[in-house]
């Protein structure tokens, strides 16, 4: 599905220089759910920022489904981006001023699909997700776990190859952030490729991989065996 | 405590830079024009209330309702109103004076001027409080050989040589007399509507070869002022100006049809304080000076209100918007203790520092404008900082300002619960306060479209009056005046001869009055065997047999008057016998015709009228005329005036008043000619010229200059309206970062996010143009009301649209910029951090 090669992202600011990935290799194959884990600051959201093409890199090749894109433009990344990947964040980032149901139609809203087909598929993942019957309601209106069911419709709703989640529990209780980890891995058995940061080894336990970085360095990949 | 809010202030002010410059600017440019507006209007309600009696001048003006046609309204009175006046409110009337200005050329020392000179009754001194410098004038209006004159006339005859005792040559229809100066006063303040550098007494008896000036009854050439006797209202006066004018008005039974009508029903009077004529004159071409007009001010006062309002709106929305990104700072503050009203006094403080700000560079911005716009308007105002009027005024002004702007944030905020606000440390802004500023939004766009619509209206009827076909060529027609006057009339046909042979002249004719006229000359005539055997007033051109081919006029049936046929035109009354009925000829216009009832043109060749005519030694003679020729109707009188029924006199025994020259290429040249012609053949008569177009433009200055006003006004008005859309929609951009940042990362472009941000301030322009649209189109179709020959109503329409566009594309062009920068950020930065 994608590889990093010798990928590195570096951060200018005034003096300071950040050298938030260093030279990090990755590869991730279609179906995967790849989980990162390492600690705070050591680049965990500039990887997922990258791969999900809201960032480019400083250097190196980033590969996605056999095209080199790293250099491409915000214009053109915007294109892949949307066919392709679908995104997860800690903090929901619903629009406060748009009901459920409008959130989760806004994935499809810059598709070219005909309003009654949006309508059909946001109705389908909202029962899938189970907040059908909070439709009507506002971001503020719900818990932080039901925030979080509609952030995860609104990734799946376009049917996208590939799932980012940075830190999907991190803003959630266990019950809660359980409640998700189990959406994530039944996606991941319908097909879909899943890579989340996580600091909770029982969530990184999901998946089927772990890449553990520090200080912008891949330092170990663990393969789980298969149950 | 105060120095701590004094800091906030000051630091809130340097922090957000954008807020505050447009909130002061937009309030300083809305306050500068206000400013302006307001010292206008101050200066038209100013006109005449300086002399020491004005409560107590009135005006006496006269309307003529001539039957089947527009009442003509005049703004004077016929000469023996005077004694009349003074007879018949012996009770009630104190003083009575007039002036009257017969064109008079004043010599001196080789130099000939046609000057601003009135002639007027002595009792002038006593009713107007003239500040006099040297002389006395009140001995030098009681002698007819002596003058009175203004400092800036005796600067430019004497220099700085005395005045008085200067012996001047004043030459007016037969009189010529030396004139002695007697008095000197200042110049006439502009804020009078009267208008003049000199002044003599008015001698009756040496205008006895001219009775339309001083003593016939359908003639009015008069500006006639009286005073009232004390404790005299003057509505005693109005309530007996129909007995007045019956008393002293007999109709000839040739108007009248044979009936016997009162005169009353056909000559109405009515009275005018003097202090109100500036705004009041129903017909301003026929002041001393063009007078100023009551809709003008009010329609200005009205723009200046509502630019200061669409400051205020850009003041209060910009606070409320700002408001919420302090939201936390108020929280703090009430956290730490402060009261509300504490809190709603120093956000009202800030306001007011603002506004003050604000004002002062108002100030700033009037002085800079000021002397464009005294030239513009023609006046010369000053702003005077010391007027406590004035003072008192701004001061309120920028308080009520501060206060509107500050309060509903202030009140809001304030009314906050911390709790809220600092959990939520976002947005706590309610959806009513957005909704309001939407409707402020709403309002401003609302007044700018108007404003636009009327400027685009007063242009287009200008463009329209101006480039209206008159019915003649008006282009290339130069007009030289004065030729009909002693010293000049003699030699006015050797002089059209020697023109005649200049080159790049076509041809060249007289006539009495010249396009752009509102003078009026009428005569009534009667069909010879009609039944009715009553009189039809039909308006006269008296003209040579050259007027048609240098006007290109075509004839429409019949023939031209011809300088081979000695019986063409209007016969010599001189030589008649007693009760012999002179044959002549004449042209008619197509009105003429109607009026008449003679058919089509052709058959109205060969039909004859009856006209009467001077006879021997001032009595009357007739003359039968048969018709010869019909031309289409012409606009030859100021394009304001209405199309009447004429006759195109020739009266081939008597000189003409003005010669129009047809000529080919850049005139300059031939003018400069005809000056040396001029010059070497008459030397008592000034040498004066116009050109035909701009004399019909001139009537339109007015409304040329109102348009150009509206224009600058209406742009100021939408500048500041865009000032303040440009700070609500970074404001929004800033709101909504977050929300951009989600749209982008679900795949929303650029050009999405920049679409999304324009529709949300497209809205409140659209819905602004579904208000303008009629009001403004209420408005001016009342306005076109005003032009007998106007736009038709349906421009209206081009006019609403294209100001809505235009709006809209101003709004977006604003907020543009600024969406397209905030779409091209990053959306992880917006996402980033919470
Ligand atoms: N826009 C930026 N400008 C400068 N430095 C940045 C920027 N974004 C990230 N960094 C730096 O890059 C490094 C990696 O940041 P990143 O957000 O990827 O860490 P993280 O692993 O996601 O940490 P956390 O677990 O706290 O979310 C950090 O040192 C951070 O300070
Ligand atoms: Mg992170």
């Amino acid at each position: 599905m994608l590889k990093l090669h010798n990928l590195s992202k570096v951060y200018r600011t005034d003096e300071v220089e950040t050298v938030a990935l260093n030279s990090v290799n990755i590869e991730i194959e279609h179906g995967e759910f790849v989980a990162i884990m390492g600690p705070s600051g050591c680049g965990k959201s500039t990887l997922l920022n990258i791969v999900g093409m809201l960032d480019t890199p400083s250097s190196g090749e980033y590969w996605f489904m056999d095209e080199d894109v790293a250099g491409y433009s915000e214009a053109k990344l915007g294109n892949i981006r949307k066919q392709n990947i679908g995104f997860i964040f800690q903090s929901f980032n619903l629009i406060d001023e748009l009901t459920v149901a409008e959130n989760i139609e806004l994935a499809l809203l810059y598709h070219n699909i005909p309003a009654s087909e949006r309508r059909d598929r946001v109705a389908h993942v909202m029962d899938k997700v189970g907040i059908a019957h909070r439709a009507k309601h506002m971001p503020s209106q719900l818990s932080g776990g039901q925030q979080q069911r509609v952030a995860v419709a609104r990734a799946v709703v376009g049917d996208q190859a590939m799932i980012l989640a940075d830190e999907p529990t991190g803003n959630l209780d266990s019950a809660h952030g359980q409640e998700v980890m189990e959406m994530l891995q039944s996606l991941n058995e319908e097909g879909t490729t899943i890579v989340m940061v996580t600091h909770s080894p029982a969530h990184a336990d999901y998946a089927r991989r772990t890449i553990n970085l520090f200080d912008g360095h891949v330092v170990t990949e663990n393969l789980r065996a298969a149950v | 405590m105060f120095q701590n809010y004094l800091n906030v202030a000051l630091r809130n002010l340097i922090k957000h830079k954008l807020y505050s410059a447009i909130n002061i600017i937009g309030l300083a440019v809305g306050l500068a024009a206000c400013i302006l507006i307001s010292l206008y209007v101050r200066d038209e309600l100013s006109f005449d209330k300086f002399w020491s009696n004005a409560n107590n001048i009135y005006r006496l003006q006269t309307t003529f309702k001539i039957p089947g046609r527009e009442p003509f309204v005049t703004v004077m009175a016929q000469g023996p109103s005077k004694h009349a006046l003074k007879e018949y409110f012996s009770e009630d009337i104190d003083k009575v004076t007039r002036f009257n200005n017969m064109n008079t050329i004043l010599r001196y020392k080789g130099g000939v001027y046609s000057q601003e000179m009135m002639w007027t009754d002595p009792e002038t001194a006593d009713m107007f409080s003239f500040d006099v410098v040297e002389g006395d004038i009140h001995k030098a209006l009681h002698d007819n050989a002596s003058l009175a004159i203004s400092q800036s006339l005796a600067k430019k005859y004497f220099g700085d040589e005395d005045p008085l005792g200067k012996v001047v040559t004043v030459n007016v229809h037969r009189l010529q007399r030396d004139y002695r100066v007697a008095a000197v006063f200042k110049d006439l303040p502009h804020n009078t509507v009267l208008k003049f550098d000199a002044l003599a007494m008015i001698d009756e008896k040496d205008f006895a070869q001219e009775p339309w000036e001083f003593t016939q009854w359908f003639s009015v050439n008069n500006y006639v002022y009286f005073t009232l006797k004390p404790g005299v209202n003057i509505a005693r006066v109005n309530d007996q100006l129909a007995a007045f004018t019956n008393k002293n008005i007999t109709m000839p039974s040739a108007i009248t049809g044979g009936q016997k009508r009162d005169a009353s029903s056909f000559i109405t009077y009515d009275t005018l304080a003097l202090p109100d004529v500036e705004l009041h004159s129903p017909r301003s071409g026929m002041e001393m000076k063009a007078a100023g007009s009551l809709t003008t001010v009010i329609i200005f006062s009205a723009i200046a209100g509502l630019i200061l309002l669409i400051a205020c709106i850009n003041f209060m929305n910009l606070a409320t918007a700002k408001s919420t990104q302090r939201a936390r700072e108020v929280a703090l503050r009430k956290v730490l203790g402060a009261k509300r009203g504490q809190l709603v006094l120093q956000f009202i403080g800030e306001s007011v520092f603002i506004a003050a700000i604000g004002l002062v560079l108002g100030f700033v911005l009037v002085e800079l404008a000021l002397p464009a716009f005294n030239q513009f308007i023609g006046k010369d105002m000053v702003f005077n900082y010391g007027d406590p009027v004035v003072l008192l005024l701004l001061v309120g002004l920028t308080v009520t300002v501060g206060v509107l702007g500050g309060a509903y944030p202030a009140l809001v905020l304030s009314g906050f619960l911390p709790a809220r606000v600092l959990k939520a440390n976002k947005s706590a802004e309610t959806s009513g306060s957005m909704r309001l500023r939407s409707v402020l939004v709403v309002v401003q766009f609302s007044i700018s479209i108007a404003l636009i619509i009327a400027t685009g209206v007063v242009y287009g009827q200008k463009l329209y009056a101006t480039n209206m076909n008159p019915g003649f060529n008006k282009d290339n027609l130069l007009v030289i005046h004065n030729v009909g006057r002693t010293g000049a009339r003699d030699k006015q046909e050797a002089l059209k001869q020697e023109i005649l042979r200049m080159p790049n002249v076509t041809s060249a004719a007289f006539s009495d009055d010249t396009p752009g006229t509102s003078d009026e000359n009428n005569t009534s005539v009667k069909v010879p065997g009609s039944e009715t055997d009553q009189s039809i007033l039909l308006g006269v051109q008296n003209v040579d047999y050259d007027f048609l081919k240098t006007y290109q006029i075509k004839l429409l049936a019949g023939r031209n008057y011809s300088r081979d046929r000695t019986m063409d035109g209007v016969p010599d009354g001189s030589k008649a016998k007693d009760g012999e009925m002179l044959p002549g000829t004449v042209i008619l216009n197509v009105g003429a015709l109607r009026r008449l009832g003679f058919g089509t043109p052709k058959e109205a060749i060969g039909k004859q009228i009856t006209m009467g005519i001077a006879g021997p030694n001032g009595k009357p003679a007739k003359t039968l005329m048969t018709v010869i020729g019909v031309i289409p109707e012409i606009h030859f009188q100021t394009l304001k005036n209405m199309l009447r029924p004429e006759m195109y006199l020739y009266r081939s025994h008597s000189p003409f008043d003005s010669l129009t020259v047809r000529f080919k290429g850049n005139p300059e040249a031939l003018i400069k000619r005809i000056e040396g012609t001029w010059k070497s053949m008459i030397t008592t008569v000034p040498y004066e010229y116009d050109f035909v177009d701009q004399n019909l433009a001139e009537a339109f200055d007015r409304e040329a200059n109102t348009s150009i006003l509206l224009g600058i006004f209406s742009g100021l008005a939408i500048i500041i309206a865009c000032l303040g859309l440009y700070g609500l929609a970074s404001f929004t951009a800033e709101r909504r970062t977050k929300e951009i940042g989600i749209r982008k990362v679900m795949g929303a472009t650029v050009f999405d996010v920049v679409r999304l941000l324009i529709w949300q301030f497209s809205k409140p322009v659209l819905i602004a143009n579904l208000i303008a649209w009629p009001v403004a189109a209420y408005g001016l179709m009342r306005w076109l009301q005003n032009f007998p020959y106007r736009l038709d109503s349906w421009y209206l329409v081009p006019c609403c649209i294209a100001a809505g566009l235009l709006a809209l594309l101003v709004a977006w062009v604003t907020v543009g910029g600024n969406a397209a920068k905030v779409a091209r950020a990053n959306p992880i930065k917006a996402l980033r951090y919470e």
